[in-house]
């Protein structure tokens, strides 16, 4: 027994041990909404070798971003879907007021799925009873879903077409059951839209509310003059073709 | 392919079970032998986790042990962090399994026969002493199902790493973690890959500790 | 036969039960005998420190190993008390030899070898000592029950139904061994058992226990001839116990009515008992001291032939190598237990005799030293 529990704790040592982080080069970690996705894959390789950094991208929900860096998460740069994310950190001194920039203007789509054969053009075509199950982004915590429900609204279908919502955890997710088929439509963001499984119409910006994107740099940054330059290569040159591309609204466009 | 994930994956779990095995054996003996006020409330806690969503259990945990967290604080005082390193995925994977071993290792416990135990006090063991000679000998193979089943559900742990410890590649992205960026990310092919890896490794353990089970008879 | 003194009591109180006894033992053998649930194997788990009464002294051959006013309570393994469990609680994951040297843990090598040695030899384990208890029989598990509490040389041993666990032939063989054992190591011991037979066996006193309480506490033979009550010969399972009233009481006399006869009963000799006339009383008859007279030797004889009366076997039932007869008596009126008003136990050889099975009326005689009165 007295074997076991030395075994037991060899083991814990030697897994301790083993999950150590590798030693670092110069590492920008950049916090990014998961519409980001596509356009990021691009633009971040560019900015390494440009600068000669390393950049460790991680994609998630703007929300829960912005509760982990009120509670220290090591990110030094935050893209958001939601501007009032960064506005918020910056109000309660997380987030350098200065670096505060938009980077984008967000389009939802109405998306079908190729294997379900019939393309729907217009957000009405909800109501009709064929159409049963209509993927979302979840209203309450996602800027996408909050968009997708005042679109609804405003076209008058939104009481018919609530009962038929799936809610997904983020707009990855609500493009994943789109793309499998699982739903008979989607509202997802035009940025992530681009793949070969969905058909997609763009749904008239009018009908909801700017999603006006905004990054910051993050006050407990070790290195804040390059996130800085991170979000100046989104918004410069190289990055807006990029985001252009991928169905962003640019700063300047909007 | 990155195969830091599966690492960190094995590293953090092997510790989170051998530290759900120091805090979690004890505690069962206690549910299992010992009468006293809160007794229900303990019961309770221990299988809150089990109940609460993953992430509002991290969410809790990073308001405990994040920069601002009164735990957290005390520790940055001392220049040791939790949140966002690989040692919050260690607490995230004991928080979520541990009820496991404690409720297999309870049972365990309570089955042993405690005219047994009183043998063992009147042949001159203390409590402690009986606890090893007697009770542990004959609930082990609970203890043991307890202990596999904890080891899977770290190595599986997902939404309490994802608040506490985020999604960090190369420094806290776990293996499950790892396999939801990637089919989030539509790569399916990594994804697939790195899921067979996981599925692998753990029926390989599992099965040779049941091996060792058996042949222990 | 070193004297050896137990001092007991307890009060401890348990949802819908008090045990609340007190009784002393200067014998060898004590045995606490009674009715399942009686409270006593609560008062052996008192004894052995396992359960902690709420208020009493408990003292051992000198040694105070409770005393609620002082606040001592001494812990089990202080206390060195050889309990051998109802079911043997024999460890399942230890062989015999780890068994028996449990207790040893804390003595140098050799001594532990040696100690648990002797003890497989005295107690005719040799053999078996690598088996595993699921592998012995209930003799030889209770063997090594005895052996493990017997190996740590206790100051006191306790035995909870040694024997009940056994099947019946095995049992009464083992009963004789098992004294056997007791005589040779010596030590105090103390009997739980619900058996009359195996109290009377075992035991050099008895202690009579009756939810919670001790009803009597006297050496065995005393128990046998004066139980202390209707309740406590009841309880030891005598038969023919019966209610009657007084007509007249001398301090060796007294006359009993009972269902329209007067019975002489010699009056009990270590107390002088003297109820008043007209007062009930209650008394039992041995049911193997009731003859039946023959038929065909003339007429009774007062000096051998007392407290006649006639009546009629209303059932009978074989037993091998007796018969036990219910009579019921002519005398008119209700008959004393349901039935019949006596049991009656004949040798199988005179039910034959007197072929009892054909013949059912018979003339019966009890001497006055067979009827024992109950003081109430």
């Amino acid at each position: 027994m007295r074997r076991l529990v030395t075994a037991l704790l060899l083991f814990a040592a030697v897994g301790a041990a083993g999950a150590q982080t590798p030693p670092p080069g110069v590492t920008l970690t950049v916090f990014a909404a998961s519409d980001l996705a596509f356009a990021f894959y691009e633009i971040v390789p560019r900015f390494e070798k440009a600068l000669g950094v390393k950049v460790s991208l991680v994609l998630g929900s703007s929300g829960n971003f912005a509760r982990q860096i009120e509670h220290g998460a090591p990110a030094d740069v935050f893209f958001s879907a939601d501007e009032q994310f960064v506005d918020r950190l910056v109000e309660r001194g997380f987030a350098i007021r200065e670096s505060r920039a938009l980077y984008a203007q967000g389009r939802i789509v109405l998306a079908t799925p190729r294997v379900a054969g019939r393309k729907l053009r217009d957000v009405r075509q909800l109501l009709d009873p064929r159409v049963r199950h209509v993927a979302i982004a979840n209203p309450l915590h996602a800027p996408y879903g909050r968009a997708a429900e005042e679109a609804l609204r405003r076209v008058g279908v939104w009481e018919t077409v609530k009962g038929k919502l799936v809610y997904a955890e983020n707009i990855r997710q609500a493009l994943q059951y789109v793309q499998t088929g699982s739903v008979d439509a989607g509202l997802v963001a035009l940025s992530i839209a681009r793949v070969p499984e969905i058909d997609w119409v763009a749904i008239e910006p009018t009908l909801y509310g700017p999603l006006n994107q905004a990054a910051g740099v993050v006050r407990a940054s070790q290195r804040p003059e390059l996130a800085l330059a991170f979000i100046q290569f989104v918004n410069g040159p190289e990055g807006r073709p990029i985001m252009k591309r991928y169905g962003f609204q640019l700063p300047g466009e909007f | 392919m990155d195969l830091f994930p599966l690492w960190l994956s094995l590293g953090v779990s092997l510790t989170a079970t051998a530290l759900t095995l120091l805090l979690g054996v004890p505690m069962a003996w206690v549910l299992a032998r010992k009468r006293f006020p809160g007794r229900n409330f303990l019961e309770a806690l221990v299988v809150l986790p089990l109940v609460l969503p993953p992430t509002v259990l991290g969410y809790y945990l990073l308001l405990l042990l994040g920069r601002r967290g009164p735990v957290g604080a005390a520790l940055a005082a001392l220049g040791a962090e939790i949140a966002f390193t690989w040692r919050a995925a260690v607490v995230a994977a004991v928080v979520g399994s541990i009820a496991l071993l404690i409720k297999a290792a309870q049972a365990g416990f309570e089955s042993v026969d405690r005219q047994l135990e009183q043998a063992a006090r009147t042949l001159g063991r203390s409590e402690w002493g009986v606890f090893w000679s007697v009770t542990l000998p004959l609930a082990w193979r609970a203890v043991l199902a307890g202990t596999i089943l904890a080891f899977c559900r770290a190595m599986g742990e997902f939404g309490i790493t994802l608040m506490l410890a985020g999604s960090i590649p190369g420094r806290t992205q776990t293996l499950p973690l790892a396999i939801y960026d990637h089919v989030q990310a539509n790569q399916m092919r990594e994804a697939n890959a790195l899921a067979l890896i996981a599925v692998g490794v753990v029926a390989l353990l599992v099965f040779g500790l049941s091996r060792f089970a058996r042949v222990r008879f | 036969m070193a004297r050896n003194m137990i001092t007991v009591a307890v009060v401890k109180r348990l949802p819908g039960f008090t045990l609340d006894i007190a009784w002393s033992a200067e014998e060898p053998v004590a045995v606490l005998f009674g009715p399942s649930g009686a409270g006593k194997t609560l008062t052996l788990q008192c004894l052995a420190g396992l359960i902690r009464p709420e208020a009493g002294r408990i003292v051992v051959d000198g040694r105070v190993f409770f005393d609620a006013a002082l606040g001592i309570n001494l812990p089990p393994p202080r206390r060195r008390i050889g309990y051998v469990f109802q079911g043997y609680a024999l460890f399942p994951h230890l062989t015999v030899t780890g068994n028996v040297a449990f207790g040893l843990r804390d003595r140098p090598r050799a001594e532990r070898l040696d100690r648990t040695r002797e003890v497989i030899e005295r107690l005719g384990l040799r053999g078996i000592e690598e088996r595993y208890p699921r592998e012995l029989s209930g003799g030889q598990r209770q063997r090594v029950a005895l052996g493990r509490a017997l190996a740590i040389d206790p100051a006191l041993l306790l035995l909870d139904e040694p024997l009940s666990a056994l099947d019946r032939p095995l049992r009464e063989s083992l009963r004789d061994e098992l004294r056997r054992i007791l005589d040779d190591w010596q030590r105090a011991v103390v009997v739980v058992t619900h058996d009359f037979a195996e109290a009377y066996r075992l035991g050099d006193r008895v202690i009579v226990y009756d939810a919670g309480r001790v009803v009597q506490s006297a050496p065995r033979s005393e128990l046998l001839w004066q139980p202390a009550s209707e309740s406590v010969a009841r309880i030891m399972g005598i038969r023919n116990v019966l209610r009657g009233t007084v007509v007249k009481a001398t301090s060796d006399r007294i006359q009993v009515r009972w269902r329209g006869l007067t019975l002489e009963a010699v009056n009990s000799p270590t107390r002088s008992y003297l109820p008043p006339p007209d007062a009930p009383i209650a008394f039992f008859i041995r049911p193997e001291y009731v003859r039946l007279i023959r038929k065909d030797r003339g007429a009774p004889d007062p000096v051998h032939h007392m407290n006649l009366m006639t009546g009629v076997v209303v059932s009978d039932v074989d037993f091998g190598t007796t018969w036990t007869l219910r009579i019921r008596l002519d005398e008119p009126g209700e008959p004393a237990q349901g039935a019949f008003d006596l049991e009656v136990e004949v040798p199988r050889l005179v039910y034959e005799i007197l072929e009892i099975d054909r013949d059912r009326h018979w003339q019966l005689s009890i001497h006055r030293g067979s009827i024992h009165v109950l003081p109430a």
